[in-house]
């Protein structure tokens, strides 16, 4: 396993490198604005003051306390500071409430309800994608151009027309919310319900998608497998095909699993827009209001720790992958 | 004269491409391989070698399409046996192949001893793990490949290694007839004798009874088999003993390969080497008459439209003409 | 030459053509027939598709009188399904001269309509219902009795200065207009959207202007993936490892994310397209990086570079006429791809509000913005954002296509069964 403990610190080695940057990343690019962002921000406490020291006063103040009087290097080892103890600043919006705490909040439903859709599509789509490159026939005639047009619907698209079908048209589903708006979060069965039902729709649409575009592959890459020397070889020695199927499908989905490490920071993208169409309570959410009402902690807010869940959730799979292909072991160890 | 391990009767087998044409790459192909002999397969790129190789297993599956003749190994016709009948009985025990660029022929997420395991529980299932390696170990030593082999993945082999390994795997039930496809044509000079050492090795200790080695390059079976058969566009054009096809060809196209092949013998210096004009008739339409005939400088317009018929001659040597012998000898280039 | 003969001979890489070029010239040449500005207000909040007539012109126009019946089309649209189940409810429940099979017989408006008629008595005692429900039934039976009179309407002007109607004309049940005689009419082929614009002629301008901003972009990241990568491949040593370095770090760390976080710092108001489309390319060049890396990487050592080489060839010079050439075709379908994802990244950034903000140009991803926030979907005005979505699918779907029919054209051994 040497190899492997090698490959393991390189990795992780990596990612807080690449962590590292994206926190200066995070830190540097929103304080690059062009222009006076405290005039704009503090433009509704000053509205109605025709007074200039009022005015002024009033901007010192917002400057002090977003920390914009400071020079930039100083800024930077304050948010540092800041981010060790858990405080990624005050939101403007909802001022005073802190950024965490507005964060907080929203991580969960994103997490619950990106993971398992991720993952679900992930699983179903690569399944069906093995199926068809087996079986051809039918599959390719029909289902293949099928789900190569719903590969290029992009997630929120997917989101929109569930939301029109399910929502609107049939209407057996919830369009918005991740609740019932008349219920408190508590954990009653009546609430649960709720929640299960508010799930339904942005939970089908990201997993509609990723089975779209993982089948396709999957597809793809089986049938590569299936035609290369080694199966040949292997059914010429009297292997069973149930068997060599199986050599097949292991070889066909670590490039898959590469694909998704390589699309996940894409994929978590898509699914916050579609959380949006939603109003779905998650980090999308939370940002497009923050967007809109250009709530700079609270954007900088989320955008690090979508990085940091998009980075982890990176790590794990390359992980993963080191445990499920042998060769990197092996490489590892000269 | 030995036993008849392998007899083949005018076998007829084609593959289908991918745009649906039917390539007829083997057509009428008949051999007879003693016990203890082995049997070289010459010819160019594109002859149909490779297909016929495949087809003598007797496994038939897309592309490769079973047309019809009969194949004889050990007695058992295979070519009446039901599919999963051959799987079970023929393939690896009786017959065994060796692939062409054994680079890509083994499975690169699987370590070399599992790979055997699935291999000899393919025919018997009950074989203990233990018992497996055992075996393995046994078998690998005593062709000079370390067991530690076994234990790795195939990324972790050189090219000669993996060549020797598949070798290795493939002889390991110690089938009565070996087919190497190619065996040496993707490797350096040195590792190229190493091969065949061990396939001779494999041969004199009678862990496989007798061998076909395909390779388009002729002279090169003079030293590794005790016969030849030269292939050309599906058919075979001339039978006979390394010494006889390889020093005194009779077909003009074993003739022509001869003269346009660098032997490294005393006075080729001052040989010229001549290649072959034209290229093979395409195997999807396969011409009426003579393939090689639109290349051939003996040709006549009765070579172009009728069936050559296999000629034998007194000492057991044949070929695919209309000519005699001596009107071919007698048209030196 | 041969080569783009090829290239034509592959399925994929037509019928992608094919759909791209249609939907690319349509954006082009159909602005010609389309008179007027795609952002100009013409309309209300999510108007039909349609065509709509106006309609004072149809009562000045000539008048044409047809012998069709027009009672059981008024019947079919006039009365709704809740009018109907009214009319169930009451005849089941409180009348006593019609039996419920009866009821149930009459599954077509037009014969509940004619029980209705027949058995209806406002005198009948209705225990436990309220005024209000009562009052319902008999606002139905009135309308029921309208559209069985054969009374038409009356066409009265007001007399400006003494406010009185004086009529001007009937109108016959039976009159009809003549499409053609009508002046003024408007076709909505899509709607209209939240703004009241024609969705269709709105819908060309911004698929124009996605497609722009996808050719900018995708030659953006195109052109600096190109160069780190040539760079990185061919160069090799501390330049590759600090370029190969960046590349991974970008790939890694969410694009979008950099893009909102550029975005977000551009300010907040008046993105252009161009700015759009900049943006994008810087944050989509790794891919084309790492794919040109790799590919230089295996040119680097063939004969004709090291004769080059050998030759005392500048490095520019090398890279230019031995390394590139056979670099274009991955160039080639990675140009394709970025394109198709540019346009995607486009619509993502306009619908989170980062994208072109303004309100004088439309894109794709701005059209389901305007759609989202006005709720389109909720109001069932599917016309103002499924023909967005379907275009970018369709759009993306088509440049897939093409660039796998290059693939199995430049790779054959992935030309499948």
């Amino acid at each position: 396993m040497k190899g492997f403990r090698k490959y393991l610190a390189r990795k992780i080695g990596w990612y807080v490198i690449t962590f590292v940057i994206a926190l200066v990343l995070n830190f540097l690019l929103p304080r690059l604005i062009p222009g006076n962002p405290v005039a704009r921000i503090a433009s509704g406490a000053i509205e109605g003051l025709t007074d200039r020291s009022a005015i002024q006063a009033v901007i010192d103040e917002y400057k002090r306390l977003f920390g914009l009087d400071k020079p930039i290097h100083v800024q930077f080892i304050v948010y540092i500071k800041n981010l060790l103890r858990g405080d990624l600043g005050t939101s403007f919006n909802f001022y005073p409430r802190k950024v965490s705490e507005v964060i907080a909040s929203a991580v969960g439903w994103t997490i619950a309800l990106q993971l398992p859709a991720i993952l679900v599509g992930w699983i179903l789509g690569n399944l069906l994608g093995a199926i068809a490159g087996y079986v051809r026939g039918v599959f390719d005639k029909a289902i293949l151009p099928l789900f190569l047009f719903i590969s290029n619907i992009p997630a929120f698209g997917m989101a929109i027309m569930l939301l029109l079908i399910f929502g609107v048209y049939l209407g057996i589903l919830p369009t918005s919310g991740g609740y019932g708006f008349d219920l408190i979060p508590s954990l009653t069965p009546e609430f649960i319900m709720s929640v299960i039902e508010h799930y339904q729709l942005p939970f089908w649409s990201i997993v509609l998608i990723m089975i779209g575009g993982q089948a396709i592959g999957m597809r793809s890459m089986s049938i590569y497998e299936l035609n290369s020397d080694y199966v040949k070889y292997s059914r010429f020695l009297g292997i069973k095909d149930r068997i060599i199927v199986k050599y097949v499908f292991r070889n066909a989905v670590l490039p898959q699993i590469t694909g998704l490490i390589l699309s996940l920071g894409t994929m978590v993208g898509g699914a916050l827009v579609a959380e949006t169409i939603f109003s779905y309570p998650g980090l999308g959410t939370r940002m497009l209001s923050a967007i809109t009402g250009q709530d700079y902690p609270l954007i900088s807010g989320c955008t690090l720790i979508i990085t940091i869940g998009v980075l982890l959730a990176n790590l794990v799979l390359e992980i993963l992958y080191g445990l499920l292909d042998p060769r990197i072991r092996a490489v590892q160890e000269d | 004269m030995g036993k008849t391990i392998l007899k083949v009767k005018d076998l007829r087998t084609k593959y289908v491409t991918r745009y649906k044409e039917s390539v007829y790459a083997v057509d009428g192909v008949s051999l007879e391989l003693e016990e203890g002999k082995s049997l070289g397969i010459a010819g160019e790129s594109g002859c149909g070698k490779s297909t016929l190789a495949l087809s003598l297993m007797g496994y038939y599956f897309t592309p490769l399409h079973y047309i019809s003749g009969t194949i004889e190994i050990d007695g058992k016709i295979v070519t009446d046996m039901k599919p999963d009948d051959v799987r079970k009985n023929i393939l690896g025990t009786e017959i065994a192949y060796i692939p062409q660029a054994a680079m890509n022929a083994l499975n690169p997420t699987q370590k070399i001893i599992n790979f055997i395991e699935d291999v000899v529980r393919a025919h018997y299932p009950k074989k203990s793990k233990k018992d497996i390696y055992d075996l393995a170990c046994e078998r690998f030593e005593s062709l000079n490949l370390s067991r530690e082999i076994l234990g790795k993945y195939p990324v972790e082999l050189s090219g000669g290694m993996k060549q020797r390994t598949v070798i290795a795997i493939s002889t390991i039930l110690s089938p009565k007839v070996l087919i190497a496809d190619e065996p040496t044509s993707a490797l350096d000079v040195s590792s190229q004798k190493v091969v065949i050492k061990m396939l001779k090795n494999l041969m004199e200790r009678e862990i496989v009874k007798s061998m076909i080695f395909i390779t388009h390059e002729l002279p090169l079976l003079y030293n590794v088999t005790d016969d030849i058969m030269v292939m050309y566009a599906g058919q075979i054009v001339e039978k006979g003993t390394a010494e006889e096809v390889v020093f005194d060809p009779l077909h003009p196209y074993s003739k022509a390969l001869m003269n346009s092949m660098i032997v490294p013998e005393a006075g080729m210096k001052d040989v010229k080497l001549t290649p072959i004009p034209g290229v093979p008739p395409s195997l999807k339409n396969p011409p009426p008459g003579c393939r090689f005939a639109e290349r051939c400088k003996h040709a006549s317009s009765t070579c172009k439209t009728e069936k050559i018929p296999e000629v034998y001659t007194e000492d057991g040597r044949m070929y695919r003409c209309l000519l005699t012998r001596d009107q071919l000898k007698g048209g030196k280039e | 030459m041969h080569l783009i003969r090829e290239i034509f001979k592959s399925q994929n890489f037509v019928i992608g053509f094919v759909i791209f070029t249609i939907i690319f010239l349509s954006t082009i040449i159909l602005p010609f027939f389309l008179k007027g500005d795609p952002l100009e207000i013409v309309g209300g909040l999510f108007y039909k598709p349609g065509t709509y007539i106006n309609v004072s012109d149809t009562i000045e126009a000539k008048k044409y009188e047809l012998k069709i019946d027009t009672l059981s089309n008024k019947i079919s649209s006039l009365i709704t399904q809740k009018d109907q189940d009214l009319m169930r409810e009451w005849l089941v429940k409180y009348c006593n001269t019609v039996s419920e099979e009866e009821v149930k017989v009459a599954q077509h408006p037009m014969e509940l309509v004619e029980l209705w008629l027949k058995h209806y008595d406002p005198n009948i005692k209705m225990e436990g219902t309220t005024i209000a429900y009562r009052k319902s039934l008999s606002r139905l039976h009135q309308k029921i009795e309208k559209i069985f009179s054969d009374e038409g309407y009356v066409i009265a002007e007001k007399n400006s200065e003494t406010g009185e109607l004086a009529i001007v004309q009937e109108l016959a049940n039976n009159s009809y207009v003549h499409m053609s005689e009508i002046p003024n009419k408007r076709t909505f082929i899509l709607g209209t959207d939240n703004f009241g614009r024609d969705v269709f002629t709105e819908l060309i301008s911004a698929i124009w202007n996605s497609i722009k901003i996808g050719f900018v972009a995708g030659s953006v990241a195109t052109l600096i993936g190109l160069v780190v990568g040539l760079l990185a491949g061919y160069v090799g040593g501390m330049v590759d490892d600090i370029l190969t370095f960046i590349t991974n770090l970008l790939t890694v760390i969410p694009s979008f994310i950099i893009l909102i976080l550029i975005s977000v710092s551009l300010g907040g108001k008046g993105n252009d397209i161009m700015t759009t489309a900049l943006v994008i390319g810087i944050t989509a060049w790794p891919w084309t990086a790492r794919s040109v890396r790799a590919q230089t990487l295996s040119l680097k050592n063939r004969d004709h570079v090291n004769l080059s080489k050998l030759s005392g060839h500048s490095l520019v010079r090398i890279i230019i006429r031995d390394i590139l050439p056979y670099v274009a075709s991955y160039v080639t379908m990675a140009y394709i791809l970025q394109v198709a994802s540019a346009i995607l990244a486009e619509a993502q950034l306009s619908m989170l509000g980062l994208g072109p903000r303004t309100t004088e140009i439309a894109t794709l991803g701005l059209m389901l913005r305007w759609a989202i926030q006005f709720q389109a979907p909720l109001s069932g005005a599917w016309w103002a954002f499924i023909p967005v979505i379907l275009s970018i699918a369709l759009i993306t779907f088509s440049l897939n296509l093409m660039n796998t029919g290059l693939d199995q054209v430049f790779n054959p051994q992935l030309r499948q069964n």
